[in-house]
């Protein structure tokens, strides 16, 4: 699969938030947040811990249906579609929309069968399955390292591996957007850098959403950063701008306290 | 990522400690026994369950060897009168019964697992779950008892002839149809599938609880159904689980004594009806002891039969616990 | 919740990005994931209603029945005289409790404390094995090493001593279970403040694992009291509480036993059922304490780990 081009008509917008809140029973969340995301970028999203920042990254998936408890209000619109529509499966809306976690979790399966797990769900033919996964593996940086043998326990891999066959995983349904939730902080310096590298690789195709918490990796890969502080969009900018000339104060003492 | 669960917290894996010291230093005579008090103290009640499971096999065989009788798993013809103590009879008769309860079992348990793991919310597992192993501490007797009296009218009238009716075509389930008045494999079957269902619940259910989150979370952010994910990566994840609930529930159903005595009907046959009576190992040990008492033959004879039992269910027992360490073991403690 | 708002006419999308369309196969699976999701509940209706009929049942054929001088008397020539079975009961229990608790709970601790590792794997299989060991077979060992080899002979001791080697392998394993599971740190800083080994167990330890050994305890006398097999191969029936060590003994389930046993239930069945509604009552109470305790001992497990 090669560069996916916007549908003609989006090429500012894949991604649009609007007046998003989300409140548990004790508080709110995420405070009527608004953002867009453009095609072929990556925005970072930093904040002190408790800010909200997994929490906002999972209503783009809808994974936040699986917390009980969870009030959300507002839009989120993927190429102009209500996302928590009715008639929408969250099915497909996980299939145009992919998550990595923050720790490794390949399933107790081949690394082939890792892989080609979303594919297999909707009944692609072997063929095809077989060109994804190397697709996959490949854009992923993890081919080279594993083409000798498919069929190895994904579980032997190394940790670094098994979060590039995550990121893999990801890709071979051909989302256009990959939400990443922190996905260096269980990883030794070295597999950071080569999944940091990957993404830098993956946005030329992709809507990137990287939540860190580690400035300097969002001074690194990102194109652009979100600051969010209680729940609340603070700051949203080229990244140049946000780490050296920040316009609120919040995010000065973020960047400066954290910068390393 | 390691597909094992985690080991207990604080497991017992640390240092043992040194023996208790007596804080007399004195060599008196009774220093000195104070001194090798406290270093073998602290191991004998630690033995003491070692002590009886090496006991009941010693007198388990001192008893079988006792009197002269020949004795066989491998016959069939059970005897005791004309010198004939083939008692596979009772070991296809536990069989008999205990299987189909494993299946049965496995089958609700697995389903009653999974409800309430993925599907029910919180509010009603709450109380459902420690509802189900409630079935666990009703007392076999009790189990026995009820069913003897209001359940084999049922069985008799109307389950037993339903069956014979419309599935006779099935070998074992058609021909006459004995008249045991209810006793016997169905009902049998039945009350053992009931008491084994708490054990194959909670062992599935804490293995499916102890998938980590992140693990289903991924399989649903690839855009899994519920289903999809408990299939190909939950369930596959708890295999050890689900087998030690396998093993653990067929010890149960294979060693229950008492409530099978009620209701097997007592007859030493392998039966040629799903719906005739039969017997089993344990419920045979039991209900003949009397005669035991005074024959040292027929004590011999169940005592051979004992070991058999005890063999098999400590087989299954250790194999099934070996399975599974979980932090909250002390739930199934009591299985 | 927004509206849902497809921006329909001006720029179509790619079949792939539509996210209202839906498939023969996606219909399917999504169909398939909610019938589950109905069926699998229903199962509970299935599973818990033999019980509730079970407890119907027995309550109805009881309760009617039962008066204060049912429950008390203790006339042994009166059928319906419930006090003797009631009182022994009690008894036997008390002392299988105080054996099989005290042996349990000094062995549990000694296997979580004092053994080395092999060792102490080797005490657990055991008393898995133990606990494993049908009822039958206990009840044969009982009866083959104490009622004849030790010479006791058909007694009350040798039900009790019976009973509690069944009852042992659970308050075991419940304070085995309680002792490991002390998180470590708590171990390491009482002893590297200088406790000894018998200090560390009986000022730190034992404080914070009582409400699992209380458990382990109740536990045990929950199965315990429910048990027919040991006692009723290694006693003989009587009609008065003990009154030595080698008496013959009554008690509840040896009186559903016998009642089924001799004439297949007939006229004596109501004294079956208010002895099976008794144990009944027993033993959810038990189970009921034991599970409550288990709640707020996870909770305060918890709440050591900051």
């Amino acid at each position: 699969m090669t560069a996916t081009p916007a549908p003609s008509g989006w090429e500012d917008v894949v991604l649009s938030v609007r007046d998003l809140t989300v409140s548990s029973k004790e508080r709110k969340l995420i405070d009527r947040l608004s953002l867009d995301f453009p095609p072929r970028s990556l925005t970072a999203v930093i904040g002190p811990s408790g800010c909200g920042k997994t929490t906002f990254v999972r209503t783009l998936n809808r994974m936040t249906e699986l917390t009980p408890g969870l009030k959300i209000s507002g839009s989120v619109l993927y190429l102009g579609q209500e996302i928590y529509s009715r008639e929408v499966n969250p099915v497909l809306v996980r299939r145009r929309i992919g998550m990595v976690f923050q720790r490794p979790t390949v399933f107790p399966k081949s690394i082939f069968e890792n892989a080609a797990f979303g594919l297999r769900l909707i009944n692609e033919d072997e063929g095809a399955i077989d060109r994804a996964v190397t697709d996959a593996l490949q854009r992923a940086g993890l081919w080279d390292e594993v083409k000798d043998d498919l069929d190895r326990p994904a579980l032997s891999l190394s940790g670094g591996q098994q979060q590039r066959l995550c990121i893999a995983r990801a890709l071979a349904t051909r989302p256009r957007v990959i939400l990443l939730d922190e996905p260096t902080s269980a990883l030794d310096p070295a597999a950071t850098q080569r999944v940091e590298s990957t993404m830098q690789h993956l946005k030329e195709d992709h809507v990137l959403i990287l939540v860190t918490h580690n400035v300097g990796q969002a001074a690194r890969v990102s194109d652009r950063i979100a600051f969010l502080h209680s729940g609340r969009l603070i700051e949203v900018g080229p990244t140049p701008e946000i780490l050296e000339r920040p316009r609120e104060a919040l995010t000065q003492q973020f960047i400066t306290g954290r910068f390393a | 990522m390691n597909a094992t669960p985690p080991s207990p917290i604080g497991s017992g894996v640390a240092q043992p400690l040194p023996p208790p010291t007596p804080s007399s230093v004195a060599p008196t005579f009774g220093g000195r026994v104070r001194a090798i008090a406290y270093r073998i103290g602290p191991f004998v009640p630690a033995l003491v369950p070692l002590a009886v499971v090496v006991g009941i096999v010693v007198a388990l065989v001192s008893a079988a060897l006792q009197a002269n009788i020949l004795s066989s798993v491998f016959s069939f013809h059970w005897n005791p009168p004309a010198n004939q103590w083939g008692f596979g009879v009772f070991l296809v008769g536990s069989l008999l019964t205990a299987v189909p309860a494993l299946v049965l079992s496995m089958a609700v348990g697995l389903g009653l697992a999974i409800a309430s793991t993925t599907y029910l919310p919180r509010f009603l597992t709450v109380w459902l779950d420690p509802f189900v192993d409630l079935l666990a501490g009703i007392p076999s007797v009790v189990y026995g008892i009820w069913a003897y009296v209001n359940l084999t009218p049922y069985f008799a009238n109307d389950f037993n002839p339903w069956i014979h009716g419309h599935l006779g075509f099935v070998p074992g389930l058609g021909g006459k149809l004995p008249s045991t008045g209810g006793t016997g494999l169905p009902i049998s079957i039945f009350i053992l599938t009931l008491m084994a269902l708490p054990i194959t619940t909670l062992l599935i259910r804490d293995s499916l609880r102890s998938v980590p989150k992140d693990l289903w979370e991924s399989g649903l952010a690839l855009g899994a159904t519920r289903w999809e994910v408990l299939r190909h990566v939950a369930l596959p994840y708890s295999s050890r689980g689900v087998l030690s609930a396998g093993l653990l529930g067929f010890g149960r159903a294979f060693g229950e004594t008492v409530a099978v005595a009620m209701l097997i009907g007592g007859a030493a046959v392998i039966p040629t009806s799903f719906f005739g009576a039969t017997d089993t190992i344990a419920a045979t040990m039991f209900s003949l002891l009397d005669s035991a008492r005074n024959n040292s033959h027929f004590l011999s004879g169940l005592a051979d039969m004992g070991l058999v039992l005890f063999a098999i269910t400590l087989v299954v027992n250790i194999l099934g616990r070996r399975l599974v360490t979980s932090l909250y073991a002390s739930e199934i403690a009591g299985l | 919740m927004a509206a849902a708002t497809v921006r329909s006419a001006s720029p179509a999308l790619p079949p792939d990005d539509v996210l209202t369309r839906s498939s023969g196969r996606l219909r399917w699976r999504t169909g398939f994931d909610s019938a589950i999701g109905w069926l699998l509940p229903l199962l509970f209706v299935v599973a818990l209603y033999p019980i509730l009929e079970l407890v119907y049942y027995i309550s109805v054929q009881a309760v009617p029945t039962l008066s204060w001088t049912v429950l008390t008397s203790t006339n042994p020539v009166a059928v319906d005289a419930l006090g003797v079975p009631i009182i022994t009961t009690f008894e036997i229990m008390a002392l299988a409790t105080a054996i099989a608790s005290g042996l349990g709970a000094l062995g549990g601790i000694a296997t979580a404390e004092f053994l080395p590792d092999q060792a102490a794997e080797v005490v657990r299989a055991s008393a898995n094995m133990l606990a494993g060991a049908p009822s039958v077979v206990v009840g044969y060992f009982g009866y083959i090493a104490f009622v004849l080899y030790f010479g006791w002979g058909l007694s009350y001791i040798a039900g009790v001593v019976t009973l509690s080697f069944f009852m042992l392998p659970y308050v075991f394993r419940t304070v085995d279970l309680a002792f490991t599971s002390i998180p470590r740190p708590i171990r390491e800083a009482a002893l590297g403040s200088g406790a000894g080994p018998s200090q560390y167990v009986l000022r730190v330890g034992t404080p914070i694992a009582f409400p699992q050994i209380l458990n382990g305890i109740f536990l045990a006398m929950a199965i315990g009291v429910g048990e027919t097999a040991p006692l009723v191969l290694t006693t003989t029936h009587g009609v008065l509480v003990p009154q030595s060590i080698y008496s013959p003994v009554s008690f509840l389930t040896a009186l559903i036993w016998s009642d089924f046993d001799a004439g297949k239930v007939s006229g004596l069945q109501v004294v079956a059922f208010q002895c099976a509604f008794l144990l009944m009552i027993v033993v959810i109470a038990l189970n009921i304490v034991v599970r409550v305790i288990s709640a707020r001992y996870r909770k305060r497990l918890e709440g050591l780990y900051q």
